[in-house]
């Protein structure tokens, strides 16, 4: 790692090198004793191309549901990040306490809370769908307001100043001089929120809200090819969410 | 509607053995997934070579996919492509320890990368034998400054093992949802085990809030 090391390390003992060799060569015995070659030669792919109309759909409400992640959670998140900066205390502190259970439990015990007490609270009947958006679009909207608050915070004091000893109004103060920075310097973050929720669809499967998830399952549950359905959602969500990924690094690197 | 304490109070002993079953397979799986991420880590400051290119598509890959693909990966073709069987408490294990492995990996890598190069030069033109570089100088800092991403990490995974509850392992929130199914008392069951994991995982998030401030604090002065 250090370039100094380099010249200290020439001296290694080969006793490492062996250990991989040897550790290498009893993975490959292990491997080839235990694989089930006759399934692996049996394997499949085109299930996946025969069903390709079907996953696409379920990628579609994969995309919409991380689409409503990130605008319910940009917007829900800002006013969030707006409301945790008010004088009143009792404020701050419902926001605090909302923010905080939404981070601290996990996004499955508050689907399907949603999903079983909605309807006996309100007495509306919510579909899978319904109950898997609003239960991204709260989560989504307390992770949010967690970065958007860092950036408002990271605006210097003397814009706050300077905007009052203008006279402007809160709404240009907050309009045209905080939100417009403070955004602007969280943009990669709040790209790599909206990645995680689009990983994070994947948990509504267990509604059976059909998105990539939920379709992977049923059509493997149907036509018995677990390992070909399976491996191709991973391949999906991959190559998805490390094109997107690769494009923040872009962005941040472009921002420097 | 009515919230029917009496079923938590019949029931309580299932809820807080899913909460033991929770926490053991958070702790197998941080202790497998560091050592599979202290590997990874080393292999990828490396920074050349096939061991590096390895543990950047094994971290890449292992972050990149969800959760839930991995787990019901692990627990529905491993045993069809190994002829062994796995519990779905191990497959559980199994599939969060790879997921732990990729994120322990990057939080190592970045605090030992933010040791001081100028301390380590000095310690190496000092003759100071590596060894003794790694244990006195890169590592103390390094830790200290990894804590709050390995507290938040923690976190993290605390919250995920509650969807091994889909493949069926008896933790926490797969309990919860047995003993809604057999009484109807959904929302009871599941508000309390709401309130156990944010007992749980609150502190923890107190905790890195203070050490980040801390750290950014330190980082002024």
């Amino acid at each position: 790692m250090f370039a100094l090391e380099e010249q200290v390390e020439e001296k290694r003992s080969p006793w490492g090198l062996v250990a991989v060799m040897a550790t290498l060569a009893l993975i490959g015995v292990a491997a080839w004793k235990y694989v089930n070659w006759q399934l692996l030669a049996s394997l499949d792919f085109s299930v996946v191309w025969d069903y390709r109309l079907a996953l696409a759909k379920g990628l579609m409400v994969t995309l919409y549901l991380t689409a409503i992640a990130g605008l319910c959670g940009l917007t829900a998140g800002t006013v969030l990040a707006a409301l945790s900066q008010s004088r009143l205390a009792l404020v701050r502190w419902v926001v605090v306490a909302y923010v905080e259970l939404f981070r601290n439990t996990p996004i499955l015990v508050q689907l399907i809370w949603i999903h079983f007490a909605l309807p006996v609270f309100t007495g509306w009947n919510t579909t899978a769908l319904q109950s898997g958006t609003i239960a991204i679009a709260l989560q989504a909207s307390a992770y949010f307001s967690e970065i958007v608050r860092g950036g408002i915070e990271s605006v210097p004091k003397g814009q706050w100043e300077a905007a009052y000893a203008l006279g402007l109004p809160a709404r240009t103060t907050w309009g045209r001089v905080i939100l417009p920075p403070a955004l602007k310097s969280m943009i990669p973050a709040l790209v790599n929120l909206t990645i995680s929720f689009f990983k994070a669809t994947s948990i509504l499967s267990v509604l059976q809200v059909s998105e990539l998830m939920t379709i992977t399952n049923r059509i493997s549950n149907a036509v018995y090819k677990p390992i070909e359905l399976f491996t191709a959602a991973a391949v999906i969500y991959f190559v998805l969410g490390y094109i997107l990924s690769q494009l923040t690094l872009r962005l941040e690197r472009a921002a420097k | 509607m009515n919230f029917e304490i009496q079923h938590l109070v019949n029931n309580y002993p299932l809820i807080l053995q899913g909460l033991l079953v929770t926490l053991r397979i958070c702790a197998v799986s941080l202790a497998i997934g560091t050592v599979l991420g202290l590997v990874a880590c080393f292999m990828k400051l490396e920074g050349r070579g096939w061991p590096y290119r390895f543990a950047v598509a094994y971290i890449d890959f292992f972050r990149t996919i969800p959760e839930v693909v991995l787990i019901f990966w692990v627990y529905s073709c491993l045993p069809l492509l190994f002829s062994f069987r796995l519990t779905a408490e191990a497959s559980g294990i199994l599939a969060l320890s790879l997921f732990a492995s990729a994120y322990l990996a990057e939080i190592f890598r970045a605090g030992i990368n933010s040791a001081s190069r100028g301390q380590v030069q000095a310690a190496l033109a000092l003759g100071i034998p590596v060894r003794v570089i790694w244990m006195r100088i890169i590592m103390p800092p390094a830790i200290r400054r990894m804590m709050p991403a390995l507290v938040s990490f923690l976190s993290e995974l605390i919250k995920a093992t509650s969807l091994l509850s889909a493949i069926g392992v008896a933790e926490m929130a797969y309990q919860a949802s047995v003993l809604g199914s057999k009484t109807f008392a959904y929302v009871e069951f599941l508000s309390a085990i709401a309130v156990l994991y944010f007992v749980t995982i609150f502190p923890l998030s107190l905790y890195v809030r203070r050490a980040n401030q801390k750290l950014a604090g330190k980082a002024g002065h």
